[in-house]
């Protein structure tokens, strides 16, 4: 942005994200306290934990779409306080959990508004901006689908079409919230291999995932998260243990990998006098 | 833009240009086509023809254009801002507030009756102030439920307040009838050159919203996520809207109907809900329909003139019931 004062400039060097010690509070009950994350190039960063340990308030909080009450957030070096909107809109896109369909919209529309942060008001898409949304289109899987209307999407094909509104974006990082929440069996490995493609790609990915046997097979390091704020850190196998399960989720189980396969081995009923038999 | 699209545009274009070329030639005296091209071009020599078009009909039809448009794109952003297909200028109180405003002036004080757009423009503007500051402000301000139950209670509190003033000077309420119903009045310029400031900049700042309200389109977080800031938008938008429709009341009285169904209409005919598409051609849209509509009310029983209001209200309601079940 020529136009503007020039702020401080992007370090190549410095993480893609770095957040330390983040807070967040809301109507005066502190949600969120003491989180760190840590996202490079290249990488697939799962954040899990159970229902209301902060996952999604830290990704908001990290991305700038909820205010933080404590601590840093640095992307690509610069301090998140300090990104103009459309800045921040080039450094992260955020994919959130529940895709808003509205009716009368393309496909090609919605990438179209998602490559909209590059422009000025009023301002046209150049050719740079058409090679992108085409681009975004072929990299999520969506080429082909650009007059099809939104509203007669499977939930699948909507989530694509999310990574390739945010893909559009142009930004190092992709932010999404349980992209696979609602989805089936065939349109989550779908949307796996997808992630993980885009991460061979160079791009950082920060996922929210609730399925640990899917935060184990496609993420590169995991971030747990207990209680408003982040407990544990490391690669899928080396933080997920019976006892690190045991103490967040309260359910004795066991964390397999076996042939590129993974799956959680859980005791569902043991412990429950009433369910034990 | 599909094929589709491009028809409905180029229809409404060929509609505008006839309701134009309608609105200067009929009336009270019909004057030929080829005569009005001329007078407008500087051809015709001057006379009486040359008054009635230049003087009475010709600032009475680009009044019908520019409130015509005006409604059409307050309602477009309105109904992007809010994500609602019910809202209109009432939801935000603009038309409670220059309703209420034009009724004290033509009750209260009859012989100051040329301030009347002004009493209109400023208590619209004042109504959608106070939605503003009760929808929009505090840590859980801008969310769409209170912006408009904030704007359904303004508008009643300056609905009573109309009724009041009509309950205490009953014999004063005929005057106001035609304010209340719209319609449009052949004053020449005098009141457009009070009012296009304000048009002005509610064009100006409806082509900045229509991108952000894309955004809005595919929900908030994403709109977050292109770094604008959802309740900016709504606020920005729902200004635009209160200042053309207070504008647009100022110059013909509560025109109902255009801002609600022009919107809706031009999603219907174009199948998109893109703001890009919407928000001009609904401007194309109310435009084409006031005017058609005031040539209507002033021809069909001239030399009497009636209000537009009921005339666009025939003219649109079929076409609309009509593209209402035609769709999906």
């Amino acid at each position: 942005m020529a136009l503007r004062r020039p702020s401080q400039p992007p370090d190549p060097d410095a993480p893609l994200v770095e957040a330390r010690g983040v807070g967040v509070t809301i109507g005066g009950t502190g949600i969120l306290h003491d989180a760190d994350l840590t996202l490079v190039p290249g990488e697939l960063l799962a954040i899990i934990g159970p229902n209301g340990a902060g996952k999604s308030t830290f990704a908001r909080a990290i991305c700038g779409l909820q205010k933080a009450s404590a601590g840093t957030v640095k992307w690509s070096g610069r301090d998140l306080s300090g990104l103009k909107g459309r800045e921040l809109a080039r450094l992260r896109a955020f994919v959130p959990q529940r895709a808003q369909v509205p009716n009368g919209v393309t496909v090609a529309d919605a990438v179209r508004i998602g490559r909209s942060a590059h422009l000025k008001p009023l301002q046209g898409f150049s050719a740079d901006d058409r090679d992108a949304i085409s681009s975004s289109l072929k990299r999520a899987r969506m080429d082909g689908f650009e007059d099809r209307l939104l509203s007669t999407l499977s939930g699948g094909e909507m989530q694509r079409v999310q990574v390739a509104v945010g893909l559009a974006q142009g930004a190092p990082v992709l932010v999404a919230d349980e992209p696979t929440a609602q989805l089936d069996l065939g349109a989550t490995a779908a949307v796996s291999k997808m992630l993980r493609r885009l991460v061979s790609e160079g791009l950082g990915v920060l996922l929210i995932v609730h399925d640990l046997a899917l935060a184990a097979a496609v993420a590169d390091r995991l971030i747990v998260m207990s209680e408003g704020t982040t407990i544990a850190t490391g690669a899928p196998l080396e933080v997920l243990t019976s006892q690190l399960i045991s103490e967040v989720w309260g359910v004795e189980a066991e964390l397999v990998r076996h042939q590129g396969r993974s799956g959680l081995h859980v005791e569902w009923l043991e412990g429950d006098p009433a369910g034990g038999r | 833009m599909t094929s589709r699209q491009i028809a409905v545009l180029i229809s409404l274009l060929v509609a505008l240009a006839a309701a134009i070329v309608a609105s200067l030639a009929l009336g009270a005296v019909n004057i030929p086509f080829a005569q009005v091209v001329d007078i407008l071009l500087g051809r015709d020599a001057p006379g009486p023809s040359a008054q009635i078009v230049e003087v009475l009909r010709l600032p009475r039809t680009v009044e019908a254009m520019l409130v015509g448009a005006a409604l059409g794109v307050a309602g477009a952003l309105l109904q992007g801002a809010l994500g609602n297909p019910l809202a209109s200028p009432d939801v935000i109180g603009v038309t409670g507030g220059a309703g209420f405003g034009a009724v004290l002036i033509i009750i209260l004080y009859p012989e100051s009756i040329a301030l009347l757009p002004v009493g209109a423009l400023a208590f619209g503007l004042l109504a959608a102030a106070m939605v503003f500051v009760i929808g929009f402000t505090g840590p859980t301000g801008g969310g769409i439920g209170r912006v408009i139950l904030a704007g359904i209670a303004i508008a009643s509190l300056f609905a009573a307040g109309t009724a009041a003033l009509m309950a205490a000077y009953p014999d004063r309420v005929p005057s106001a009838i035609f304010f209340l119903v719209g319609g449009l009045t052949s004053t020449g310029w005098e009141t457009l050159k009070q009012l296009w400031p304000y048009f002005t900049f509610g064009f100006v700042l409806a082509a900045f919203m229509i991108r952000p309200l894309d955004r809005l389109l595919l929900g908030d977080d994403v709109a977050a996520s292109l770094g604008s800031k959802p309740r900016t938008i709504r606020l920005l938008s729902a200004l635009a809207a209160a200042v053309l429709a207070s504008a647009a009341a100022a110059v013909a009285g509560l025109v109902a109907f255009i801002g609600l169904v022009i919107p809706h209409v031009v999603r219907l005919a174009g199948g998109t809900n893109n703001h890009t598409y919407v928000v001009p051609v609904s401007a194309l849209g109310g435009a084409a329909l006031l005017v058609a509509a005031d040539t209507l009310a002033r021809t069909i029983r001239a030399p009497i003139e009636m209000p537009v209001g009921p005339f666009l209200v025939v003219l649109g309601v079929p076409l609309f019931l009509w593209l209402l079940r035609k769709a999906v």
